[in-house]
């Protein structure tokens, strides 16, 4: 038997309205409000206990509903965590959020909850966990609990969970592949959307535009003529026995190799290891990918002041931005250490 | 242009006295058969094997899968490239259905090359998991690209082109048991009927990225890295005017037989006169330089805007930088007043997590999408290996790896393995075939 | 890659062919190269050329870190 704990606030938990939103966490063994629900629908599961707290209590003093939570659960067997359903109560939804990621974040458990989309929980937790698409009113309780256990069956049976369209959950920014249960090819796909999008009619893109990500542009180097430089590229240069075995492509690894006083990049000892162009000119010359000739001439000229003695290296291609980021926050603190000013990468 | 397929659908493969089809089941027999692969003098050890859906086989590293044909009238069918130079897309042949000749490296792989199973979890990753394929495993005496990543693969792709029409020859003079007929009438003369349909361009992007020549799709024996996008017939796609070429990860490639069978083309020709009025093929390229992704954009537009297209779909046959060739092109066609539908992959990663291409613009709002790249997967050992294993690990295969602190080297001692979907064969399936799709999770 | 070191703090200059590719990761500060494969040489064309052509483009990276930009910005090479 699976044990599952369920958190709720103080309406659900039968405590009482507006009036008691200000109460503290308590813990309940056994069944209390949507728990009974879901020791129905939860397929050799438990429910063990029920959390009950306020959501006043837990919106205004969020870190100590939080660590007083924690420490209930301490030593207690939990196969899931559940949290709600939270309907369209903005406070409870943030609370359910809240709980869950740090239950989640401490025990390593799998935790699942249930919002309406007009809410501000879903924005803030949707790419932390599971959160169904709930109901706008308490009257959908019955279909919520059963689309989280739904779900939550699927975590305990070691199943995997359908995509989020297929088990009504937000879309956790997260894209896979997966076979199309009518087996539609692309073909028909294609034809569908192109005869939708030429009529003017709706049609639903497989691919919907992300929004990108900025971040604030970084204040110029005050003085060149003082300024540190560091070189990094993800065209994948290293030394030709690619000492720390960068991948060709999907790279999860990166180099850093000395270029330190005269030292230069000379074919046939260094090459690229970059398995999406034509190797032939960058193996032949790596500086047309990492330009450290450029570099050291324009050092003695005194553009610059002084270079950092490696240059950084990694592939790009098919790389993700996770691990790009990773590798990345991997070098800043080598960088900030020898305190470099600014920064040029080469990519391919 | 008309161009008529006779359809002989293979049920059954099997070695025997004499090349011939019966009632299903194609005989070849071997040594003839090997006898003529090994005209060319660069083969130096070749072996044919049967793969049918079911059988306990992988087979790695897999180079090219070509549909067995032969042209009626005597015409090669691969003009400009294993046949003299002739117009394609017109006139009549015969096919040899559910059936593929593949080709797999005796020993040596590289990036471009990949892997099919026949059965388990993994057969469903590729289109030729469910075909009656004859296996050529061969090796050459190519020693300058042994060991190099990037291989041309000139020798035994050519052996697969050349096989196939040896083995579609056994068809010729029967009759077939059913016909694809193919017919387009000029653009500009197609009658009031169809003409008030909305008319839609299909533009091709097949690989042409490597400067150096042998590596590219060819258009009529024509390297594709040297062409600008033209207007071409979809009949002449479809009876062999462009063939599959030896570069780009191998689940976003698009084989022989995948260019001979174009699901998408074909949708596109059976929604003439019903849906749309398809007018045509633009066959593009990609790039690897800006202004000449920028100029090949340009080109589609303009051949677009002048043939009158009101709708067009792009399909690209490749990730990465080339999604700037995609993308690219999408808009210029957008910005012409022309809708359009883009048809490719995604680069999301192991975790799903990444940026699905690697530009992205809004106006991009309808694309079908097939894969993920990265997708990890792992498949138990299989009872019999074609090829050679080793190479998914060894010979820098775009899906495969040596060595990783977490996952370990990707063919492991009990013959299992463990690889991105970027080296599954003609994995993702952009022609058309894909019953994969990307999801949100 | 860019953008976690830009988010350190430390300007970034990126150079590559694939401007848009830039421009869709966030890169702040790009410069163009030429191609690829070759972002920073011509094979095709005599070795001073080349050398030219990579100092020049470097110089102009070097630049563009010591340039007040307040938006994403291509500079001319």
């Amino acid at each position: 038997m699976k044990k599952a704990i369920l958190y709720v606030n103080q309406f659900f938990g039968q405590i009482g309205g507006e009036d008691k939103a200000g109460i503290e966490p308590e813990i309940h063994e056994g069944q209390i409000g949507p728990a009974i629900q879901f020791a129905k629908e939860l397929k050799d599961t438990e429910v063990t206990h029920t959390i009950i707290c306020g959501d006043n209590y837990m919106g205004s003093n969020t870190e100590e509903a939080t660590a007083a939570i924690l420490d209930m659960l301490e030593g207690k067997d939990i196969d899931i965590f559940l949290a709600g359903p939270a309907f369209q109560a903005g406070r409870y939804t943030v609370a359910c959020g809240t709980i869950c990621k740090a239950v989640k974040e401490r025990f390593g458990v799998p935790v699942v909850t249930s919002m309406n989309e007009e809410t501000p929980g879903v924005d803030m937790f949707k790419k932390d966990m599971y959160i169904l698409k709930g109901g706008n009113i308490a009257s959908k309780m019955r279909k919520d609990v059963k689309a989280m256990a739904n779900v939550a069956n699927k975590i305990l049976a070691g199943e995997p969970v359908g995509s989020a369209d297929e088990d009504g959950y937000f879309a956790r920014g997260i894209r896979h592949q997966a076979w199309r249960k009518d087996g539609k090819p692309a073909s028909e796909r294609m034809m569908e959307m192109l005869v939708a999008k030429l009529n003017g009619r709706p049609f639903t893109t497989e691919l919907p535009i992300p929004k990108i990500d900025r971040v604030e542009i970084a204040a110029p180097i005050a003085d060149l003529k003082e300024a540190r430089i560091a070189l990094l590229t993800t065209g994948g240069i290293v030394p030709v026995d690619n000492p720390d075995r960068i991948q060709s492509a999907s790279a999860t690894r990166w180099g850093r190799y000395d270029i330190s006083g005269d030292k230069r990049l000379l074919g046939g000892e260094y090459k690229t290891i970059h398995a999406g162009f034509d190797p032939a000119a960058a193996d032949a010359d790596p500086n047309v990918v990492t330009p450290v000739d450029a570099l050291k001439e324009l050092l003695k000229e005194g553009v610059y002041k002084s270079l950092h003695p490696y240059f950084y290296s990694t592939v790009g291609t098919g790389t993700t931005e996770s691990e790009a980021a990773r590798m990345a926050r991997e070098i800043v603190p080598l960088l900030q250490e020898d305190h470099v000013d600014g920064c040029i990468l080469v990519s391919t | 242009m008309r161009l008529e397929i006779g359809n002989f659908y293979v049920k059954d493969i099997v070695f025997g006295e004499k090349l011939s089809f019966d009632g299903g089941v194609l005989t070849i027999n071997k040594d003839e058969a090997l006898a003529f692969i090994r005209e060319d003098d660069r083969i130096t050890e070749a072996e044919l094997y049967i793969a049918k859906p079911g059988d306990k086989i992988r087979m790695c590293p897999v180079k090219e899968a070509v549909e067995p044909r032969i042209r009626l009238d005597g015409r090669g069918l691969f003009p400009g490239y294993t046949s003299e130079l002739a117009p394609a897309g017109d006139g009549a042949l015969h096919a040899l259905k559910n059936c593929s000749v593949l080709v797999v490296g005796r020993h040596w792989g590289g990036f471009q090359d990949g892997i099919i199973d026949m059965s388990g979890e993994g057969q469903k990753l590729t289109y030729f998991g469910q075909l009656n394929n004859i296996v050529l495993v061969a090796d050459t005496n190519e020693e300058f690209e042994k060991h190099e990543q990037q291989k041309k693969n000139d020798a035994l792709r050519r052996a697969g082109h050349k096989l196939a029409e040896f083995i579609g020859a056994c068809v010729k003079e029967l009759t077939p048991e059913d016909k694809d007929i193919y017919e387009t009438a000029p653009m500009i003369k197609r009658g009031a009927e169809v003409e008030k349909l909305p008319s839609v361009v299909y533009v091709m992007q097949p690989q042409s990225q490597m400067e150096a020549m042998g590596y590219n799709d060819l258009v009529y024996g024509w390297d594709t890295n040297h062409m600008l996008p033209t207007v071409m017939s979809p009949t002449e796609i479809l009876d062999g005017a462009i063939v599959s070429g030896s570069f780009m990860p191998v689940s976003s490639k698009w084989s022989t037989y995948d260019m001979q069978n174009t699901p998408n083309l074909r949708a596109l020709m059976d929604a003439h006169g019903k849906t749309v009025n398809f007018l045509g093929v633009i066959m593009s390229n990609l790039n690897v330089a800006l202004e000449q992704k920028e100029r090949a954009a340009l080109y589609v537009a303009q051949i677009a805007r002048s043939l009158g297209a009101e709708g067009a779909v792009v399909a690209e046959e490749g990730y990465g930088n080339p999604d700037a060739d995609f993308v690219g092109c999408l808009v210029a066609l957008e910005d012409a007043g022309v809708k359009t539908v883009g048809v490719t992959n995604e680069s999301t990663g192991r975790d799903g997590h990444g940026q699905p291409l690697v530009t992205l613009d809004e106006k991009c709002d309808a694309i079908v999408s097939c894969g993920n790249v990265g997708e990890l997967i792992e498949l138990p050992p299989m009872e019999t290996v074609l090829g050679e294993l080793e190479a998914l690990r060894r010979d820098g295969n775009s899906g495969g790896w040596d060595y990783d602190e977490i996952l370990g080297p990707s063919v492991r001692e009990d013959g299992s393995i463990i690889l991105e979907n970027n080296g599954i064969f003609c994995g993702d399936q952009v022609c058309g075939w894909s019953p994969k799709q990307m999801m949100e999770f | 890659m860019v953008k976690e070191i830009e988010r350190a703090g430390i300007p970034i200059v990126q150079m590559c062919n694939l401007v848009p590719v830039a421009r869709t990761v966030g890169a702040n500060r790009i410069v163009p190269t030429i191609s690829i494969p070759y972002p920073l040489g011509d094979p095709g064309t005599e070795k001073e050329e080349q050398w030219k052509l990579r100092r020049h483009r470097t110089k102009v990276a070097l630049e563009a870190l010591a340039t007040d930009v307040k938006e994403q910005t291509v500079f001319r090479v």
